[in-house]
């Protein structure tokens, strides 16, 4: 490695389109000819569909089409699936409503598409299908998560509309522990409902070409491999070679634009069973209706502990919302993204988790930036504070107390996870500085002078990351191996085309990539392009999420570099005329160890394509490698959060006025581009933290439906963030790097929730933290004074 | 959304009665209504527009009374569907208690109502629904008692009472 | 239909569109100026801003109609000479984006905040994206940018 790449805080290379007005996004996509789709959705949580009329809509100008679920039935469409198998605690798969491309004969929640229209504009096609008239009969929804599963049973083949009871750790071990404890904490909490936002809206525009017989399709995804195999392996709309799925500029993801939607779905098989390119682009109240939304937990939870503070065993109980159908990595969400991470930091030698997903009549829920993790250390970091204030501990010593050593690594926790490497104290003392921690008291007495209060709250996270190990991941029931592909293509003239299966949206791979593989190879980062995004023109790849973009796709690419340099010092003994042994690669130049003879590295590119005179036995010419790269084990970025509150009594407005943020992500290809990562997740979770929440109503309808009922954070939410780093490579991928997508929406919230209830005196309410919510505790915590 | 309110009128209870069961007399009261008729005994079918928050929808329905205590009560359901927008349900209970006045007999009409709305509607427009229900509920009965006494200067005073 | 004569980017167009037209769909739609993007449907998101006759709008609640004869400015129209304008320099420098959707619209108002704003404090800045959404950045680094370009902005003036 050159090392004169890695590390620096490059300008972005894609940010010149953006700024300028040229990138490309789905929707910007425009064609001679094209068609417009728009979907007839259902206005009720849940009804019966009596029938359809699509006369009047048909008899509209410019209408071409009105498909409906019955077409989708009739074409024999396959449903959308889950990919990840969960198995209860009694051994019994988990159950699987059908979920249809569109709904036929009953809707199960609010927006779900029922027909979808296709005209010659989107003016007459958004016309006619407010003239498709469904007959629907409404039926009694199940909206409320807790009461679900006693609630009227939606699904024939899900009793009590329970979709697996599932548990993970050793009971008898975490009740043995609260038999010896000295003091046992309790918590009760609710994970509060999000709604992703990615402000570009979901669109898609499929184009059949009846010459070739093929179906491309634009699409807004995160990972466009895994929509075709899931169109043409199971939705079955196509054979897998006549399907190209491209991800262009993408505005955004989050979570939400992983999974396989109904609407690109009916436009690709609409627009090969009308001859036809059509396209879709979600408005944003659709996007608030059917995008997959995130977390929606309630916890019980208890922790034990001895006369010294040490921990014994942690218990948990957790319902989880999945919706009206399981999304596509939904079941995986809050079990083996969740369960496997209530050991957090802590050497808990004991714990018990049991977690009842139920269905209910709201969009279905998925991954959200973190996914199952920051409802982990959301849970973990709130009762280790309380635990800490029950006990009369200091929350940062509490915690010390219980942190896996940095000499105990490896460390198996009773959750499944093994972590490879971390440093807790170093992160937890870095922060502890930065945020002065110890004046606070003053700061608090100083707010008080000014008739505010003053909080301030921790949270130690650990995230498991870089996902997955195949071989992990399959025995977890994943459906899938989370490997990446990457391939490193050296031009005849050195300079380097990077293909890779992690897809861009936001996260800078396109500089990033560039810049480890230029370190690699010692080339100008200018003379490296990537590409990603389109299945026609790379290898198979699982896409970006999980925060594991670096960690797998960028490993993978690594290797490929790796195999790019070990194949030109063939090819530089080839024209040196040496033994391969006797070639070093010092980049960018090979060198003869025995003599000063060198070969550049565009010597060598231009050789492998121009060459006349290979061996044929042993030396092919090109000079192009690819990489499947399989992680051996997850990554664990880890770090401190801490947040400080002052909040104003009179009106209960909660504001920020510090967040420290320290995290240790393992080796750092972009500092600046890591810095915007975290700046991002935590806004994220802060939002959380005070001011998101998708609310429906008790008939199924959302209440937050817009943004002018969903509170998105607005640039005076948020202080400016003070954002440190501490470094532990990772031991078993080749970059080093951990993972740093997640960590800011994955520590924040619990840290601000602290700080909150801290400052009102250790009176507990759930997120968001709404003045509302605030004076109402403001008023109880100062009741509680005077009795 | 419920809401509770009462109004005094001036005209005997059995006039007002009459004038609650008259189609015509709630046609021409009930704001954006472009028909209304009797499909049986007690039965309508309207058809309403109307605009709640940045949403304005034509809603298609129908409206049944029950409960008929004639002259003194009666319980009106309505459910209109409009296409895209969503759709609206709710019942009425209306009652009727003579009451005097220094101008001699007039009614006091009491009315509770329940209604929720569905999609669009109540998805862009939801938390404008008490407002909107108050005021179609002000407009409504300032025509009906314009109607009912030949006078179309009267404004009624609409007063919110507790839940019953 | 109406015809519609507008100044964009320092070119004469004239349009047809219909009365209902939003100034948003022909910028994207007949004028191909697909750097202005449509965020939301309630107005609030702010992707959509440009500047009409030398203001900041947002161009999905304005009818392309009301604008016949206005001088309209999208962000493909900031640079000039293919040299970035010192905001949109900016905000590659300081990092103020991440998937570049909010961009365009962000730049836009943040040019306008200058045009209009002596001194720009970054808390004045913080309160005066109000109207912009991002979901990727936090709002750091476009805070940092903001008051990066301001400078630069003031530095071309003089």
């Amino acid at each position: 490695m050159s090392g004169s790449l890695v590390g620096q805080r490059i300008l972005r290379k894609e940010d010149h389109r953006y700024i300028t007005g040229k990138g490309r996004y789905t929707d910007d996509i425009q064609q001679v000819g094209m068609t417009y789709g728009c979907f007839v959705r259902s206005p009720y949580a849940r009804a019966d569909i009596k029938g359809f009329d699509v006369s009047q809509a048909l008899e509209m100008e410019d209408v071409i089409s009105v498909l409906t679920g019955l077409d989708v039935a009739a074409d024999g469409l396959g449903g959308l699936p889950c990919g990840w198998m969960i198995h209860s605690k009694d051994g019994s798969e988990m159950r699987q409503p059908v979920h249809p491309v569109m709904a036929a004969e009953r809707v199960n929640y609010l927006g779900e598409p029922v027909a979808l229209v296709v005209a010659e504009t989107k003016e007459a096609a958004k016309n006619a299908a407010e003239l498709v008239l469904v007959d629907y009969e409404e039926l009694t929804p199940v909206v409320d998560v807790a009461s679900a599963a006693q609630g009227e049973q939606l699904y024939a083949e899900v009793p009590n509309n329970t979709c697996y009871e599932w548990g993970l750790g050793d009971e008898a071990a975490t009740d043995e522990g609260f038999a010896s404890a000295a003091h046992v904490t309790h918590i009760e909490l609710t994970n509060n409902r999000l709604i992703p936002n990615a402000i570009e809206p979901r669109a898609a525009l499929a184009e059949y070409n009846s010459g070739t017989d093929e179906i491309v399709l634009h699409t807004t995804s995160q990972n466009p491999h895994l929509v075709r195999l899931i169109l043409t392996a199971f939705v079955q709309i196509a054979p897998e070679h006549k399907l190209r799925v491209i991800a262009p500029d993408v505005g955004g993801g989050f979570g939400s634009k992983i999974f396989i939607y109904s609407e690109e779905t009916a436009l690709a098989w609409a627009s090969k069973k009308l001859g036809l390119s059509i396209k879709w682009t979600a408005e944003r109240s659709e996007s608030f209706l059917t995008d997959a939304h995130g977390r929606d937990h309630v916890t019980k939870a208890a922790l034990a502990m001895d006369s010294e503070g040490q921990f014994l065993a942690f218990k948990v109980s957790t319902t989880a919302n999945m919706g009206a159908y399981l999304s596509t990595f939904a079941s995986s969400v809050p079990t083996y993204l969740y369960g496997t991470l209530l050991a957090g930091q802590y050497r808990t030698p004991a714990i018990y988790v049991e977690v009842n997903s139920v269905f209910t009549n709201t969009a279905p829920v998925d991954a959200y930036r973190g996914a199952g993790r920051p409802e982990a250390t959301y849970l973990v970091e709130r009762i280790v504070e309380k635990a800490a204030g029950e006990i009369g501990l200091n929350p940062a010593e509490l915690r010390r107390r219980n942190f896996i050593g940095k000499d105990q690594f490896p460390y198996q926790t009773p959750v499944a996870l093994e972590y490879d490497i971390g440093d807790y104290e170093a992160s937890l003392d870095k922060a502890l500085e930065m945020a002065s921690y110890e004046t606070f008291e003053q700061r608090r007495v100083e707010a008080l002078a000014r008739g505010k209060l003053r909080g301030i709250g921790l949270s130690c996270y650990i995230e498991a990351c870089g996902l997955a190990p195949s071989q992990v991941a399959g025995a977890l029931g994943a459906g899938v191996g989370l490997w990446e592909s990457g391939e490193v293509r050296v031009n005849p003239t050195g300079s380097v085309t990077v293909l890779t299966g992690s897809h861009s949206h936001g996260q800078g791979h396109e500089t990033t990539f560039a810049q480890l593989v230029a370190d690699r190879l010692g080339l100008a980062i200018e003379d490296v392009e990537v590409v990603h995004g389109d299945t026609g023109k790379l290898d198979f790849g699982l896409g970006t999420y999980g925060s594991r973009s670096l960690a797998v796709g960028g490993s993978a690419l690594s290797v490929a570099a790796d195999k790019v340099v070990e194949k030109g010092r063939k090819i530089a003994a080839l024209l040196l005329n040496t033994e391969v042994d006797n070639i070093a690669f010092d980049a960018p130049v090979y060198k003869m160890m025995d003599s000063n003879e060198t070969k550049t590295f565009q010597e060598i590119a231009f050789a492998a394509y121009v060459n006349h005179d290979w061996p044929s036995d042993n030396l092919e010419p090109g000079l192009a490698e690819k990489a499947f790269y399989d992680p051996l084990n997850f990554t664990y970025p880890a770090g401190t959060h801490i947040c400080e509150v002052e909040i104003d009594p009179d009106t209960g407005v909660t504001e920020i006025v510090q967040f420290v943020a320290v995290d240790d992500f393992g080796t750092i290809i972009n500092p600046m581009i890591v810095e915007g990562q975290v700046h991002g997740g935590l806004a994220q979770g802060i939002g959380q933290a005070l001011l998101e929440q998708a609310v429906y109503d008790e008939s199924g309808q959302l209440v937050t439906g817009s943004y002018m009922d969903y509170c998105m954070p607005r640039a005076d939410n948020f202080p400016d963030f003070k954002v440190g780093m501490t470094c532990t490579p990772c031991t078993h991928n080749p970059v080093g790097a951990k993972g740093c997508g997640e960590a800011g929406a994955i520590g924040s919230p619990p840290a601000v929730m602290n700080a909150v209830i801290n400052a009102l005196g250790g009176v507990e309410i759930d997120m968001p933290a709404t003045p509302e919510k605030v004076w109402r505790a403001v008023l109880s915590s100062q009741a509680q004074k005077i009795a | 959304m419920e809401l509770h309110q009462q109004l005094t009128l001036p005209q005997s209870v059995d006039k007002v009665w009459a004038a609650l069961n008259d189609p015509k007399m709630l046609q021409q009261c009930l704001p954006g209504c472009e028909r209304f008729e009797a499909v049986g005994p007690d039965q309508f079918e309207m058809t309403v527009s109307t605009k709640i928050g940045p949403v304005k929808a034509k809603f298609t329905g129908k409206i049944a009374l029950s409960d008929l205590n004639p002259p003194l009560s009666y319980v009106i359901k309505g459910e209109g569907k409009g296409g895209v927008a969503g759709f609206a349900k709710g019942s009425a209970t209306v009652s009727l208690a003579t009451i005097a006045s220094e101008q001699g007999e007039a009614t006091r009409l009491t009315y509770s109502v329940e209604a929720s709305v569905g999609g669009k509607i109540a998805q862009l427009g939801g938390r404008l629904i008490q407002g909107a229900a108050r005021k179609m509920a002000q407009d409504f009965f300032t025509k009906f008692v314009q109607a009912l006494c030949e006078d179309e200067t009267l404004v009624p005073e609409i007063e919110t009472v507790s839940a019953p | 239909m109406e015809a519609i004569k507008l100044q964009v980017n320092g070119r004469k167009r004239t349009v047809h569109c219909a009365t209902n037209a939003t100034l948003v769909d022909v910028i994207r739609e007949q004028l191909h100026l697909t750097g202005t993007h449509v965020g939301c449907d309630t107005s609030q998101c702010g992707a959509c801003t440009v500047h009409l006759d030398g203001d900041a709008v947002k161009a999905c609640t304005i009818l392309a109609a009301q604008c016949d004869g206005s001088t309209l400015t999208t962000i493909e129209g900031l640079a000039q000479n293919e040299v970035h304008h010192p905001m949109q320099q900016a905000f590659n420098e300081c990092h103020g984006l991440q998937c570049g959707f909010c961009t365009p619209g962000m730049i836009m108002s943040a040019v306008d905040l200058v045009h209009k704003e002596e001194e720009l404090s970054p808390e004045a800045i913080r309160s005066a994206l109000e109207g912009n959404i991002c979901r990727c950045t936090g709002y750091q680094n476009i805070v940092a940018a903001v008051v990066q370009g301001a400078a630069g902005m003031k530095e071309q003036q003089s």
